[in-house]
């Protein structure tokens, strides 16, 4: 049996859903930045099988994954950033110690 | 600038000088004065150089000096225009002097003499051009006309002398210097800096205040410059602000020692008795500004008095006379005037026609319009008014029946004061525009002036027997000698009237320097009962007052007898005419013998007997020069003032020729015409002068009885003691109360007058306080009622919605920040949510526009 779109598609949402729920769940910084690369992947998959499956998206599908790909790297070095400073601050990565942006 | 100083040209300017010297003391103490207060340095702070040269704390002597000097000059200078005014007179009306005293009444028209009359008229034209003068002042517009000299009337400050004017210039300049030189004595006290006035009580015992040297002096200048323009007025107007300022003055220093309650009392009954006869006053002269058109004395003889001859030369057959008439015929410019002695219209002159028209019963035709027409006429009862009212103001300031009430009570003044302004001068001055508006008063009227005269002078001299205030005798004797006056002048006796003002000013002026002096000695005790005994302590003092006294009196040789036997002489000839008017000679005959009475008993009581207080008698001394130096020299004028060729002929007075010149020269008119304008004048005029002079003697005689009678009843009851006074007072206590309360005059004006206009006020103030303030007041309270509910809709309402708006927002916002905890896992949460409920909304639609 060859997978088709909807497998994909299931994967994809397998991998969003996981990532959302990671990013919920996670009280550990790093572990909220690996939810949100399961939610980029997620993403990416889509967009790799709509480009595969759909003529109409064959090259705007993998361009849009290589983008994916690139804002991930890019947003990991950021966020990376981020909670080295505030590592710094809190002496812990613990999100719920970043309670300062409340209202 | 140049006529003013031109003295050979008018030397009636002479006067205006001595009339302005006053005034520039006063201005020169009101400024100094005013300099000193600006200048008065706070309490313990030295003041500047300037402020202790006006005399520092305490007021300077020299205040004193320069009004002194001022006055003083001011009787200089009335000294020489009187020598030129007499030299003047001599030479213009030479044939006057042969007959002094006759020529107003002489004259019936002989053709010899007419040349000479022309002649004179030039003479007299020229004498004129050197005695009177006036410049405008005012315009006056009349109707809706703008201002020109034809239509429009000009009120204009003038000065005229006459002999009548002169003689008063040198008695008040006299009088006044005096009494300033003794002012400089009696009020030596006010030039402490500070004065304790021990009738005036305050917490802290009694008032201490400034001295008021130069403030007195300051007030009396400003007097003796109203007096004098008073005197040297040539219009009523004038004469009318000179009375309106003597007022004020006389206000000012009744109210010397304002602290005190008495005196600020006095200086408002004064006032504000003057105040009634002013009204008067004022209506005479509207009415004569509206008839005349004119304020003008001489302007107005002219007017309601017919010249001596008409424009061609023709004598009036009424000659000097005020001639009435009746109207005939209707409609205007058809109408007629019939001369008849008792119409009820009078001519106003001059007139066009011819002298014979204005004749009895002849009639003549008349336009209403006198600048256009031949004459005007005028209502014989407005003439009639416009006297009385004239009369009124004199009966206010001369202190006549029935508004004399204020001059006793004027006396809480400083007693130089007393002296100068409610004894000699300004009390008089009501005589003597009686005198000077003379013309203007038709028989009728000088009938009430007579009957006024007559009562005042009885009504006064009773009151002033009981009196025990040495000052207070002399005010009830200055109001019934002054009632003395007028009677002269009710009954035509002008002359005697004038003469025996300038006699008494100075022999009253006497009696209360010398009242002064003894108050001044005694340390300011006025009751007599108090005294006696005083005449070794102040020998002067009595001496000079015994000459007053005897010239009250009415002794021979002394000024009062020349006087006061004229008036009686004038009295018993009118009555001798005039058989019904009989009191008018009884009254006065009488009130001599009082007069008599009630001086010796105020000299005896002071002077002789034993002391009847011993701490007044110990401390009791003459009084220093500069006070017994005016006494001696008002004595010596007292005694000699009336004095002719012959000081044993009482028809032989240089004084009463001097005033008969007057009467001539000012006051064309007829005299002695009193009752009955019917009979032919010349001849009842005639008739009166003519019995005046044949009993002259007889009156004389009369009196001088009566005089001496009443004086050995004084030395009986208080020399002898062969009457005991206190005897009397017990056997008729009613009189002597009725007396000794002023015939219950107060008490019968406080019922009358004040308690009815204090009731009305006390209603006033009623509707005030409860319509007017309650009005007011409602509507306030209204106002602040309505106001509150306006703050509670305010408050309640329109703030309350705004408010619960923005509570209403606040709490959404509050409850919204609640969503916002910080937490990153729940800001994903959110989102995830978010998601799913987008997609299941989308979801929704999808499928909902699938299956459609």
């Amino acid at each position: 049996m060859t997978p088709d779109l909807n497998h994909y598609l299931l994967l994809g949402a397998v991998l969003f859903v996981s990532g959302a729920l990671c990013m919920a769940n996670k009280r550990n910084a790093i572990g909220v930045l690996m939810g949100v690369e399961l939610v980029l992947n997620g993403a990416s998959i889509n967009f790799i099988a709509f480009a595969r499956f759909n003529p109409i998206f064959a090259i705007e599908g993998q361009i849009f994954a290589l983008f994916v790909i690139v804002l991930a790297a890019a947003e990991a070095a950021i966020a990376l950033a981020i909670v080295l400073n505030f590592y710094n601050n809190h002496m812990t990565v613990d999100v719920d110690t970043a309670e300062e942006l409340k209202g | 600038m140049n006529w003013f100083l031109d003295v050979q040209e008018h030397p009636g300017l002479l006067y205006v000088y001595a009339t302005l010297l006053p005034l520039a003391s006063f201005v020169l103490l009101l400024l100094a004065g005013a300099l000193r207060t600006a200048l008065r340095p706070a309490p313990g702070v030295s003041g500047s150089n300037l402020y202790y040269l006006l005399g520092g704390d305490a007021p300077l002597r020299s205040g004193g000096y320069i009004a002194t000097a001022g006055i003083g000059s001011a009787f200089v200078l009335s000294v020489f225009g009187f020598i030129l005014f007499t030299r003047d007179y001599n030479a213009a009306f030479p044939h006057h002097d042969a007959q002094p005293g006759h020529a107003a009444v002489q004259g019936q028209g002989k053709t010899a003499e007419k040349e000479s009359d022309d002649k004179a008229d030039k003479r007299r034209e020229q004498f004129d051009g050197h005695w009177k003068d006036s410049f405008d002042w005012a315009w006056v517009k009349t109707g809706n006309s703008t201002t020109s000299a034809k239509e429009g009337t000009v009120l204009k400050l003038g000065y005229k002398i006459d002999h009548l004017a002169a003689i008063m210039f040198l008695m008040v300049t006299l009088v006044a210097t005096l009494i300033h030189l003794f002012s400089i004595g009696y009020m030596g006290e006010e030039l402490q800096p500070e004065v304790e006035d021990h009738q005036v009580h305050t917490q802290h015992g009694s008032l201490r205040r400034r001295g008021r040297f130069g403030r007195f002096f300051l007030y009396m200048s400003l007097f003796c410059f109203s007096m004098l323009n008073l005197v040297l007025a040539d219009n009523l107007f004038q004469v009318f602000l000179s009375w309106e300022l003597v007022g004020i003055c006389s206000y000012l220093l009744i109210g010397f020692y304002f602290e005190r309650r008495s005196a600020s009392d006095a200086a408002n009954k004064a006032f504000i008795t003057n105040r009634i006869g002013d009204a008067g006053f004022i209506l005479g002269l509207i009415i004569i500004w509206t008839y005349v058109g004119s304020f003008n004395f001489e302007d107005i003889f002219h007017k309601v008095r017919a010249g001596e001859k008409d424009p061609s030369n023709t004598r009036y057959q009424f000659a000097g006379q005020v001639v009435r008439g009746e109207k005939v015929g209707f409609g205007e410019g058809t109408e007629k005037l019939r001369i008849t002695p008792d119409g009820s219209e009078v001519v106003l002159f001059p007139l066009k026609g011819n002298a014979e028209n204005i004749a009895e019963d002849k009639t003549v035709p008349t336009k209403i319009n006198p600048g256009a027409g031949d004459f005007g006429t005028m209502p014989y009862w407005l003439l009639v008014t416009a006297g009385l009212g004239i009369f009124l103001g004199c009966v206010g300031k001369s202190a006549q029946f029935p508004l004399h009430v204020w001059l006793p009570d004027a006396m809480e003044g400083p007693t130089p004061v007393s002296a100068l302004i409610h004894a000699a001068t300004m009390v008089a001055a009501g005589v003597y525009l009686v005198g000077r508006c003379f013309p203007l008063f038709v028989p009728e009227s000088r009938l009430v002036i007579a009957y006024t005269g007559a009562i005042t002078l009885f009504v006064a001299a009773t009151i002033a027997i009981v009196m025990t205030d040495i000052k207070k005798v002399l005010a009830y004797s200055t109001v019934s000698q002054l009632g003395y006056m007028m009677l002269a002048l009710g009954v035509g006796g002008w002359v005697a009237g004038l003469f025996h003002l300038v006699t008494h000013a100075f022999f009253k002026a006497l009696l209360f320097l010398g009242s002064g002096s003894v108050i001044y000695g005694c340390h300011h005790e006025q009751d007599m009962l108090k005294m006696g005994g005083l005449y070794p302590k102040m020998k002067i003092t009595a001496l000079t007052m015994l000459i007053g006294v005897l010239a009250i009196a009415g002794i021979p040789t002394f000024s009062g007898w020349f006087s006061k036997d004229a008036i009686l002489a004038e009295a018993l000839g009118f009555v001798h005419v005039n058989r019904q008017h009989g009191l008018l000679f009884l009254l006065p005959l009488m009130t001599a013998g009082i007069t008599t009475f009630y001086m010796f008993r105020m000299w005896l009581l002071t002077f002789t007997g034993k002391p009847r207080d011993h701490h007044v008698f110990e401390h009791a001394g003459e009084s220093p020069g500069v006070m017994t130096v005016p006494l001696i020299v008002l004595a010596f004028f007292s005694w000699v003032v009336a004095w002719g060729s012959n000081p044993l002929n009482p028809e032989k007075s240089y004084l009463e020729e001097q005033i008969h010149h007057a009467q001539h020269l000012s006051v064309t008119a007829d005299f002695g015409m009193v009752a009955g304008a019917g009979e032919a004048a010349g001849e009842h005029t005639e008739t009166v002068e003519h019995f005046t002079h044949e009993y002259h003697a007889l009156a004389g005689y009369l009196a001088l009885g009566i005089v001496l009678l009443a004086i050995i009843f004084a030395f009986v009851v208080y020399w002898f003691k062969v009457l005991d006074p206190a005897e009397a007072k017990e056997q008729f206590p009613g009189v002597h109360r009725f007396l000794w309360n002023k015939w219950y005059f107060d008490e019968l004006y406080s019922a009358i007058l004040v308690r009815p206009a204090l009731t009305v006020a006390g209603w006033a103030r009623g509707f005030d306080i409860n319509v007017i303030d309650g009005t007011v007041d409602f509507l306030g309270r209204a106002t602040v009622r309505i106001s509150s509910w306006n703050g509670k809709f305010d408050l309640g309402i329109v703030d309350g919605l705004v408010n619960l708006t923005g509570n209403v927002i606040f709490g959404i916002g509050y409850s919204f920040r609640r969503l916002q905890t910080g937490y990153l896992r729940s800001y994903v949460l959110f989102l995830v949510l978010a998601a799913i409920g987008f997609f299941a909304v989308l979801s929704y639609f999808v499928a909902k526009t699938a299956a459609s």
